[in-house]
């Protein structure tokens, strides 16, 4: 496999991996979010 | 534990044992033994990674750290998912296109043979001793709350799982995980429920939840930042980041787990996937801790776990002043079980100065019974100084044992076994594949056959498992064994991933700087240690910065001469 081929290969669903990186990371600050409610509502 | 928990017990420890040996069948070769052929779909690369990062402690004492000190560790785990970014941006695609059997083998091509030993080296001494600890630590917890003899029970914690990792390699241990961690999830699932159903009655979730909050137990989110305190969003985020990037780009124990992916894609996929399920993972294992700490407001807890060091205890001259702490332990119990009788009513009264006065009184009651426990601490120091004086490990198990239904028990027990089977295989293969990849085919016998090569890596996943075996049987006396490899992992984890970092990051750097960087970095980092200049968890972040520093002011001067 060329370095070409393994920067090309496709994700699924989305149409890049950077899209991939951002949902990761927006799921990371959804959880935070999430979790900071959480605290709160509970505390 | 029944009959019937002895039955759970040996029949899921024997399900996974021969499903490992049914999955070692078919031909093999080097590369099928350490990489599966490149063939793993990325759900079995997802489960592989869970498998080995969960060892039994993890299910053992994040329960009892949630029931202690709240739900906040999971802030521990916030760097993983930007980790696991990085690891597909930069180690996944060069470690593929490589096509390495160890994330050593990287190092030769991109410095030389010295750096690419030294950081193998590395990786043996810090796996092979701290595997070995992880045999013992879920062991003596075991033996101690079910009087089982602690030799037999790292013999069976440690030996067992060689019968498939030596059989089937690593194929054999992803497809074992995949069904040990659905046997796991189901069975932590159950625990969570049956947490619920034991409550009185009239408590339900809303109402456990309302409860273990005003205690501050639901503590998930702490943003005040402090040097000192462990668990804070942002020593999460920054330092969670470094040792997730640590132990996934540069411990073969797991990069081999993403190596074994059918493509880039897939590796990818199955990272990803870890950075979306870890934390809530986490999330919910830590729930039950706090879930366990309000079934022990209605109802009767020891004044300390652990009961094998507490009879210690009572057999020395300190038994009488240990049974009135117990005796005051027990007066506070009854106080607090009104006490949170009261607050549940006033929450579900909905009147918030009614709520604050209960909590208030609670509070202090909880306080009060927190330093007794801290008296009992104290006197297990100075009655049994070589004992273990946290009992954090053992407030999950002792619910288990005391609290859930026969078979029950049995299945929870086998949990922890299967827990630590899945972390330990993956780490027995990985060793095996380090020495075998990057110690004897390339510095000893390079040119041998197929088969040769097959037999010894199956020779030395062998060998592993009895060294790490031996370890366990050494390490009981070493005090607290969560510490003790948190220890090992600083010593070496911040140096490897430096050496990463400048292959990755400073491409003028070469291999002989970089070896004396980390050389030198390893020498401060032991220094520091022994020192006591600073807490182990930063020898991480200053071992791994070190070498970065020793790499760029060593490297005018090697090209020099």
């Amino acid at each position: 496999m060329t370095e070409k081929e393994l920067h090309e290969e496709k994700p699924p669903l989305l149409p890049s991996w950077g899209y991939w990186y951002v949902l990761v990371v927006i799921w990371l600050l959804l959880l935070i979010v999430l979790f900071y409610l959480f605290t709160k509502t509970f505390s | 534990m029944s009959a019937l928990d002895w039955i759970v017990l040996i029949a899921t420890l024997t399900i996974i044992i021969l499903y490992g040996i049914w999955k070692s069948r078919g031909k093999q070769n080097m590369e099928s033994y350490f990489l599966g052929n490149q063939s793993m779909p990325w759900y079995i690369v997802l489960l592989s990674i869970i498998g080995t990062q969960a060892s039994a402690i993890t299910f053992i004492s994040a329960p009892g750290q949630a029931y202690t000190d709240g739900m906040r560790f999971v802030q521990y785990y916030f760097g993983l998912p930007l980790a696991m970014v990085v690891l597909c941006i930069t180690f996944v695609p060069i470690f593929h296109k490589l096509k390495v059997y160890t994330a050593y083998e990287f190092l030769e091509q991109r410095f030389d043979l010295k750096t690419r030993t030294l950081t193998a080296s590395l990786f043996l001494i810090q796996r092979g001793l701290s595997t070995g600890i992880s045999i013992c630590a879920p062991s003596i917890i075991l033996s101690s709350l079910l009087g089982w003899n602690l030799y037999w029970t790292n013999m069976i914690m440690g030996g067992l799982l060689i019968i498939y990792t030596v059989a089937g390699g690593t194929r054999a241990v992803a497809y074992t995980q995949t069904l040990q961690l659905a046997i796991i999830f189901g069975g932590m699932f159950l625990a969570g429920w049956m947490v619920i159903h034991l409550l009185p009655p009239d408590i339900r979730l809303k109402e456990a939840l309302q409860v273990s909050g005003k205690m501050n137990k639901l503590n998930v989110i702490v943003t005040k930042f402090d040097w000192n305190d462990k668990y804070n969003i942002w020593s999460g985020l920054i330092g969670g980041f470094f040792l997730a990037l640590s132990y996934f780009g540069t411990d073969q124990s797991q990069v081999g787990r993403y190596l074994t992916a059918k493509s880039v894609k897939e590796s990818r996929i199955g990272l990803l996937m870890n950075g979306f399920v870890k934390v809530p993972m986490q999330f919910l294992i830590l729930l039950i801790g706090a879930l366990v700490f309000v079934f022990y407001l209605y109802f009767r807890a020891p004044v300390f776990f652990n009961k094998a060091e507490l009879a210690r205890v009572h057999a020395t001259t300190h038994g009488p002043a240990l049974q009135q702490l117990e005796n005051k332990y027990e007066a506070l119990g009854d106080i607090k079980r009104q006490q949170v009788k009261d607050l549940a009513a006033a929450i579900e009264a909905g009147n918030p100065t009614r709520v604050e006065t209960a909590r208030t009184a609670l509070q202090i009651t909880e306080n009060n019974a927190n330093a007794v426990r801290q008296e009992v601490v104290s006197l297990i120091k100075t009655a049994d100084p070589a004992g273990d004086a946290s009992d954090t490990n053992y407030i999950f198990l002792h619910f288990v044992v005391n609290s859930l239904p026969k078979g029950l028990v049995g299945l929870l027990i086998a949990i922890i076994f299967l827990a630590a089977w899945g972390s330990i295989a993956a780490a027995l293969n990985s060793l095996a594949s380090a020495t075998v990849i990057d110690v004897y085919k390339r510095l000893y016998n390079d040119n041998a056959a197929p088969e040769h090569y097959l037999r010894v890596s199956r020779l030395w996943t062998l060998l592993w498992g009895v060294f790490c075996i031996v370890v366990a049987q050494f390490a009981s006396g070493l005090g607290s064994l969560i510490e003790v490899v948190n220890v090992l992992g600083s010593w070496f984890y911040g140096v490897t991933l430096g050496i990463f970092m400048v292959a990755f990051y400073l491409k003028r750097v070469g291999g002989t700087a970089t070896f004396w960087a980390a050389i030198a970095a390893e020498a401060v980092v032991l220094a520091m240690y022994w020192a006591e200049k600073v807490s182990f968890l930063w020898l991480n972040a200053i071992g791994c910065l070190l070498v970065l520093l020793f790499a760029l002011i060593l490297q005018p001067l090697v090209r020099r001469r």
